[in-house]
């Protein structure tokens, strides 16, 4: 299932070859990741010292908590909203680009930018950007007074961070959708465009059922990105706020733990957010595989 | 030519080594500090001048990026054994640091190393914030400030008025009168609990906290939705709903010190440690004055709270080290170090001693720094009380952070005073309760 | 294409319009906001247009947060990164696809799941680890009770040294090493590779190592530029780890990290200069800003090409 039907068979080379990469990832993550998880069914004192085991409690504490119940729902509308938005305009940008007029180039080239910026760059900029007493959308403030204010308005912190989050999204979004849809043949198209169909219907019949595979392992990768990464741009915007509305489950188990030094409870959240993730990624890999098989 | 150049490079080499050899290496110790920007500066700045005024020691200092994050950093670094000996911590982690069996108190740490210092040196409402329940002092007061009102005496004589406001209820006078002069924001606040929370308790001499706000042991509870409190935040509420006072943090722009130094929020409620930012920030012309923040009708004044930070010594670490940073702690508590603070920050003289000197030299007495008093007035109005000692919770901090949130949801009307003070208090609770177990067997010196 | 769709096009090239406007703004406006002084930049409705104070903020900023030498460190743990991500992705991916062994499903899913969990949420062991690497392997031989067993049998404490990460280039590279992304791409390039491949180099009778070095790794070019640019971009854009366990700044300190310096501090009531704030910003997100912008071309062949 991983390998290939021609193999080599000199497993000490296999090993040597696996090690560095093995010791790397047992040093710095599955070593950390174990002391968390011992740590999630004890009280670690922030200062170190002796712990005691407490078995379940801090799960109770996480789940019977209606807070993070509200993390997790903002979470689900953060991750699914900027999913939307940024894979629709990736698609809309990449249909449109594959049409291939004058000047497509150009428009290829810079819809990549915004891949390369840092979040809290990102968080940064955006933060003025939308900031409701200076920047650039404060001017809505002077036609409509208090009409956006993400610092006191909780959908508009939500809003804030979508765009943020959708914006650095769409680059990567972009290139695989002109990929997959430079990968359709042209003499596919073509010969539907001699039969008659018009563009749009071309892109209907053809287009988008072609691109279903890249479409839904690009679900997968933004909304497994949303739920894990979204801390630079929330971390610099909002800070959780106002009155905990884009308090997101990654940013809740850094407050929580780092910023509220209750190791613990973080250590359970991030034991709940990582099963999350990883039955996310289970059946994006299912799906992968499946593509492998088909090329 | 070549062999030139190689031989004055030999010489320069030669030079070099000499230099070192003659001089003997300065002890070296690591000291870490939360403030930034341009108080971040000035902490840099604290270091320098003690390097250049002797040749023993090296203070190695380094800005964290933040109150919070120094304090995250040293506990992180303490766990993995690379902590500095000597750290900036801010006055909400003073439990945090009692408890952790990580430092060398400050008493005990003065004695061994033979420090000049003299605790009695420092205003009574500093040394009771950071003292243990006993009065001893396990760590050193350093940069203290105090909340006042700062209010625009220009927006004030419009509506005929000289004075400040000294009850809220005249506060509530003046806004109405200031909106009904055409001002669109008479009061600017935030959701910073330090000053309409802890401030506002302590100079009403009111309890945040059962067991004497913590002092008593780690058993204690949040009893911030009874009393002083729950009557502000509905007047803070109120304000806002009618148009007299507004929110301003730096999500939405613009914090309350900018808001009131460009002259778009007439008054503020905040540190005196931002006297000099006003001043060196506000719109040319602008014309301000602070005051002790108003008192409700029917109640006497108390003394207002210290705020800032202490400088706490580390354990583990070695003798030289601690030579060294006893060296430093001295330098910083001469009276000519205490003095210099206020003048390049709006920060206060620690210690009784250096206040009289600079009120005797005049220091309140010129422009840029005038009414910097009125916080040591608020500061030592009366003696400390079971209320306005200080406060002490555990995990404070996030606290802090609860009832934020919940006067975010008051103020944008999604929950009433009653229940969000209630939420607050019953989410406080549950942390000290965690914070009680998590330390379980260990007991508030 | 083959008909004439004249509306049709028109309305392409507002969409394209809207859409490089909505992507490009943001970079826009940071770009303008840097070049004002600060009463302008909080001047609200805020202009659109460049102004004239843009050498000296971004002087101020430069000399504010020392970018020089923060800019080069940033630069020498992004190649950092970028080289040894590669180089041990390609051999581990070789390891797995290539070589047929017990655990070779095993391993791959131990790498695989890393990507699951930020560094942010398991932040504080991590950091624990990095201030002593040995201690995991430490503990690993008191837990398995080789410590013991040496101590009565030599009568030596079998005790590890103490190895230090924090403020080093290592410690701010290979923690970063330890991620799937490399790896699995290489994976997926290499399940791409044709199997005639393979079995044409082992009738000529090369070994594993030189098929690797004389076929797969000159193939898999393009895969490492694509690779490569992630892992700089990656490398380059780190915040919260440098931040962490680098406190010489002076020396260790990336230009990332400045970003949180310039900021203005809410809890003093610093003034709003976001001017220098955007000058910063810009100027820390150029270098990766150019690295993909030059290695598009083959950025975008070698993402996709394995992802097919």
């Amino acid at each position: 299932m991983t390998g290939k039907r021609v193999t080599f068979s000199n497993t000490w080379l296999a090993g040597l070859l696996i090690a560095p990469q093995l010791i790397l990832v047992f040093t710095f993550f599955y070593w950390p990741a174990g002391e968390a998880l011992y740590w999630s069914f004890t009280l670690e004192p922030p200062f170190g010292g002796e712990n005691q085991w407490v078995g379940w409690q801090n799960f109770k504490t996480v789940f019977e908590d209606p807070l993070y119940w509200n993390s997790v729902r903002i979470s689900v509308i953060f991750a699914l909203s900027s999913t939307v938005l940024a894979m629709g305009i990736a698609l809309v940008l990449a249909v449109f680009v594959d049409r291939r007029l004058p000047g497509y180039q150009a428009y290829r080239f810079m819809y990549f930018w915004p891949y390369a910026v840092a979040a809290p760059a990102v968080g940064l900029a955006f933060r003025f950007i939308f900031a409701p007493d200076a920047g650039f959308v404060s001017a809505l403030n002077q036609w409509y007074p208090g009409i956006w204010n993400p610092a006191r308005n909780g959908v508009d912190a939500v809003i804030l961070i979508t765009l943020a989050n959708a914006w650095s999204m769409v680059a990567y979004n972009f290139i695989f959708f002109l990929a997959g849809l430079q990968s359709i043949p042209r003499t596919l198209t073509e010969a539907a465009a001699m039969d008659g169909s018009g563009v749009l219907r071309r892109i209907a019949d053809i287009q988008f059922p072609l691109l279903a595979p890249t479409f839904f392992f690009l679900v997968v990768i933004n909304l497994t990105d949303s739920f894990v990464n979204s801390f630079g741009i929330v971390d610099i915007t909002t800070a959780g706020g106002p009155a905990r509305a884009t308090d997101l489950m990654v940013y809740k188990i850094y407050s929580d733990g780092f910023k509220g030094k209750d190791y613990s409870l973080a250590a359970a959240q991030s034991l709940v957010l990582m099963l999350l993730v990883i039955s996310l990624t289970f059946i994006q890999f299912r799906f992968v595989e499946r593509r492998v098989h088909y090329s | 030519m070549a062999r030139n150049r190689l031989s004055i490079a030999a010489l320069a080499l030669a030079a070099t080594i000499g230099a070192a050899q003659a001089q003997t290496p300065r002890v070296k110790f690591e000291y870490w500090y939360g403030l930034t920007g341009q108080l971040g500066e000035v902490m840099a700045e604290h270091c320098k001048r003690f390097n250049e005024s002797q040749t023993k020691f090296e203070a190695v200092c380094v800005g964290q990026g933040g109150y919070d994050r120094a304090e995250q950093n040293t506990i992180a670094a303490f766990r993995a054994r690379q902590h500095p000996t000597i750290v900036q911590i801010y006055d909400a982690g003073t439990v945090n640091f009692m408890l952790s069996q990580a430092t060398y108190n400050a008493v005990q740490f003065a004695k061994d190393f033979k420090m000049k210092i003299d605790w009695n040196d420092y205003f009574p409402g500093i040394r009771s914030y950071y003292a243990t329940s006993k009065g001893e002092m396990w760590s050193f007061p350093y940069n203290s400030s105090s909340a006042v009102m700062y209010w625009n005496r220009a927006e004030w004589a419009k509506i005929g008025r000289t004075e400040p406001p000294a009850t809220w209820e005249q506060f509530e006078r003046d806004m109405r009168a200031l909106k009904a002069a055409g001002h669109s924001c008479a009061y600017a606040f935030d959701f910073d609990t330090w000053q309409s929370m802890e401030q506002l308790s302590a100079i009403h001499n009111q309890p945040i906290a059962t067991m004497g706000n913590g002092y008593e042991g780690l058993n204690a509870e949040l009893v911030i939705n009874q009393g002083i409190f729950p009557r502000h935040v509905a007047n803070l509420k109120k304000w806002q709903d009618e148009g007299l006072a507004r929110v301003q943090t730096a999500q939405t722009g613009k914090t309350i010190v900018q808001a009131f130094a460009d002259g778009t929020c007439a008054s503020m409620l905040s540190s005196i440690a931002n006297h000099g930012v006003v001043g060196d920030t506000g719109r040319p012309g602008l014309d301000w004055a602070v005051a002790m923040i108003p008192v409700y009708e029917g109640f006497t004044r108390h003394n207002s709270l210290v705020g800032g930070a202490s400088l706490w010594v580390m354990a583990n670490k070695s003798k030289e080290e601690y030579e060294a940073a006893a060296a430093f702690l001295d330098f910083v508590l001469t009276p000519a170090e205490v003095k210099w603070m206020p003048n390049v920050t709006g920060y206060i003289p620690i210690t009784v001693p250096a206040f009289n000197q600079m009120r005797d030299e005049g220091f309140y007495a010129q422009p840029k720094f005038k009414g910097r008093e009125v916080s040591m007035q608020s500061l030592t109005f009366t003696p400390p009380t079971k209320n306005t000692s200080g406060i002490r919770l555990g995990n404070f901090t996030s606290i802090r952070s609860e009832v934020r949130s919940e006067l975010e949801a008051i103020m944008n009307g999604q929950k009433t005073v009653e229940v969000g003070l209630n939420d607050a208090v019953a989410r406080s609770n549950q942390i000290l309760r965690r914070f009680e177990q998590t330390f379980r067997g260990r007991t508030l010196p | 294409m083959v008909e004439r769709t004249p509306i049709l096009n028109i309305l392409t090239h507002l969409i394209l319009l809207t859409g490089l406007i909505m992507l490009l703004v943001p970079l826009w406006i940071v770009f303008v906001a840097s070049t004002h002084d600060f009463r302008t930049v909080n001047t609200v409705p805020m202009t659109l247009w460049p102004g004239n104070q843009m050498i000296e903020n971004y002087t101020l900023a430069w000399n504010q947060s020392g970018f020089g030498p923060k800019m080069l460190n940033s630069f020498i743990v992004a190649i950092g990164v970028t080289a040894g991500k590669i180089a041990i992705a390609a051999i581990s991916a070789y390891s797995i696809v290539y070589f047929n062994y017990r655990f070779r499903s095993l391993f791959f899913w131990m790498i695989f799941v890393t990507l699951m969990l930020p560094l942010e949420v398991r932040i504080v062991p991590t950091y624990a680890v990095a201030a002593n690497v040995l201690r995991p392997y430490q503990e690993l031989l008191d837990l398995v009770g080789l410590t013991s067993l040496v101590n009565t049998v030599a009568g030596i404490r079998l005790a590890l040294p103490e190895w230090s990460m924090l403020n080093s280039y290592t410690g701010l590279i290979l923690p970063l090493i330890a991620t799937a992304t490399g790896t699995f791409l290489y994976r997926q390039f290499y399940l791409t590779v044709p199997d005639e491949l393979a079995e044409a180099a082992k009738m000529d009778g090369a070994g594993p190592l030189r098929f690797f070095w004389d076929v797969l790794l000159p193939l898999s070019k393009t895969n490492m530029a694509a690779l490569g640019t992630i892992m700089f971009v990656y490398a380059w854009n780190q915040y919260l780890w440098p931040l962490l366990i680098v406190t010489d700044i002076a020396n260790y300190g990336t230009a990332v990290m400045q970003l949180q310096r310039i900021v203005p501090g809410p809890l003093f009531g610093e003034p709003p200069r976001w001017h220098i704030a955007m000058a910063g910003t810009l100027m820390v997100m150029t270098p990766p800003l150019l690295v993909v912008i030059f290695m598009q071309r083959w950025f975008v062949r070698g993402l996709v090409s394995t992802d097919k």
